[in-house]
């Protein structure tokens, strides 16, 4: 089973040291493609994309998530019903939801120009502007992430026993400290799942950006995972596309590395 | 009045959250030229059904629709068993037993979460041509049926909540491992696992480049590389498109109303109290 996942991670380390293109026969170069990459302001402009893309949505989405988890975790009528409507967007297909979203941020028709004219703000032309396709492209990785991570912090809380709180009101707690003293703590092995595979997942977002800006414009909302596939798809340049994924798998790599020992160190839960 | 407040949050929130969803609906009961006469955002009145009609009525060549939603149904069902099955064992055994090289093997699986997907499936479906998989049901199902990295640290996480006490209490009532899995382990488990059921459903449902890649005929597709295929063959017909997903959508939302109950029923209900 192990092997059945690793045997990818292997063949793309191997591939990274050839010169493989769907045209030619393989040639072995070694740690040129490494080499190259070092050198390509492309790769590293691509990167910083990837991380501005990931600091955009991660902080939204979790703390959108936690406190939607909050409100939801009341007991109100059709609080049930509602739950509902926040998970839908995580069960969109995502071939057309990238459809739908280039409708909203459309410079003719646009929802959100539209919306925002009532206002008296100036249309904009949010795909294909340098600055905001970014942002558009991060807003819909948030729409469709935000009522999923919500699902985790809410069976999280669900798990925290009630007489923890009714404890702490006896000793007259307030919500606020609540929050900060019990909720917060005991709910520190979600946040760790849901940040280590969320920021993962967000370092690899690809369907939205290839359905709504194929990387545009001028390499604005080019992530590393989309220059990964143009670099093996469009280009056939396959051993430096893998080159480049090894690239992300050692970014990820570290990233997880720094949460599992932060995760670690401030806890007094069991993670061995 | 706080309660009023509440509810205004969660109004617009889930206003925003379901509006790309209702320009699908719009969308989908409209005629072609009114598509393009009317704002996405706005419905036409008093709307059609045709598009729907089409889907299901095999009017359209070369999609099979009524196939591919029941290809979609097989393939989720055979998954979710899967990954329930597999995964509870597997992150049980990373969570409470002992044994060497536990550490190592677990992370092993977590760091095949970050080996980018868009690079994986070019050696995956070299694999499967090799062993003579593509186009079958078996190159479908393989790489998902034996449960997911994904699922595994999520279970692995949840059961290393849990106090070790009450299966130490097991023990010395002569409980087995297998029948402290099964007896009190799963009992407590039933939130998370009402999670790991609809991420799975929905994971298996909307799979959308595997499928794509494997499968090459109408015996195997599923529905949404039907639903891409309306792109493809008819130059974008946007109406069908729209149809097509909501179809989609629709059996998801149920699922997702019937394990509700089981995510929102805490493992303090179930009996830690």
């Amino acid at each position: 089973m192990l092997a059945f996942l690793l045997a990818p991670v292997v063949i793309v380390a191997v591939v990274s040291l050839f010169r493989w293109s769907m045209l030619a026969p393989p040639e072995f170069v070694g740690l040129a493609n490494y080499r190259r990459m070092a050198g390509d302001g492309t790769v590293w402009h691509s990167v910083a994309v990837t991380a501005l893309y990931v600091l955009i949505a991660i902080p939204t989405q979790t703390i959108l998530a936690l406190l939607l988890a909050l409100l939801l975790n009341t007991r109100l009528r059709g609080i049930r019903f509602l739950r509902a409507f926040f998970v839908i967007p995580w069960m969109a297909t995502p071939v057309v939801m990238g459809e739908v979203w280039k409708w909203i941020f459309s410079t003719q028709n646009g929802a959100l120009d539209a919306f925002l004219g009532l206002f008296g703000v100036d249309p904009i032309a949010w795909l294909s502007s340098g600055t905001w396709a970014l942002p558009a492209v991060a807003a819909v990785g948030v729409w469709g992430g935000t009522g999923y991570t919500m699902l985790f912090f809410l069976a999280g809380l669900q798990g925290i026993p009630e007489h923890l709180y009714e404890a702490s009101r006896l000793d007259g707690a307030g919500r606020v400290q609540q929050f900060f003293a019990i909720t917060l703590p005991l709910l520190r092995p979600t946040m760790f799942f849901v940040l280590v595979t969320s920021i993962i997942g967000s370092f690899q977002v690809f369907d939205t950006v290839f359905a709504m800006t194929k990387g545009g414009p001028d390499d604005a909302t080019t992530v590393l995972n989309f220059k990964i596939y143009a670099t093996a798809f469009q280009n056939f340049d396959d051993g430096y596309a893998s080159a480049l994924a090894m690239l992300l798998f050692g970014l990820l790599l570290l990233l997880t590395l720094v949460q599992v020992l932060y995760f670690r160190k401030r806890t007094t839960y069991d993670y061995s | 009045m706080k309660r009023v407040a509440v509810y205004a949050v969660l109004v617009v929130g889930a206003f925003v959250s379901v509006f790309p969803y209702l320009m699908v609906v719009f969308t989908s009961l409209k005629t072609a030229p009114e598509l393009n006469s009317t704002a996405p955002w706005l419905p036409a009145l008093p709307g059609t059904l045709d598009n729907f009609v089409s889907l299901f009525d095999g009017s359209i060549a070369n999609v099979s629709f009524v196939a591919y939603l029941w290809h979609t149904v097989l393939l989720t069902v055979v998954l979710t068993v899967g990954q329930l099955v597999f995964t509870t064992f597997a992150a049980y055994a990373f969570a409470r037993m002992r044994f060497p090289g536990r550490q190592l093997l677990f992370w092993a699986y977590v760091a095949t979460l970050m080996v980018p997907n868009v690079v994986t499936m070019i050696p995956l479906y070299l694999i499967m041509r090799q062993i003579g998989w593509v186009d079958t049901w078996m190159g479908l199902v393989a790489p998902y049926v034996l449960g997911s990295p994904y699922g595994i640290f999520l279970m692995r996480q949840f059961f290393q909540t849990l106090p070790a006490d009450l299966e130490d209490a097991a023990r010395i009532d002569g409980a087995g491992t297998m029948s402290i899995l099964l007896r009190v382990i799963l009992p407590l488990s039933k939130p998370i696992l009402g999670t790991l059921t609809i991420l799975t459903i929905v994971f298996s449902w909307h799979n959308f480049l595997w499928p794509l890649i494997i499968s090459s005929s109408d015996s195997t597709r599923v529905v949404t590389v039907g639903i891409a295929s309306l792109q493809g063959n008819l130059g974008a017909d946007y109406n069908l498109m729209m149809a097509g997903s909501f179809v989609a959508l629709v059996p998801l939302i149920v699922v997702f109303l019937l394990f509700q109950r089981s995510i929102v029923r805490s493992v303090a209900l179930t009996g830690l109290k």
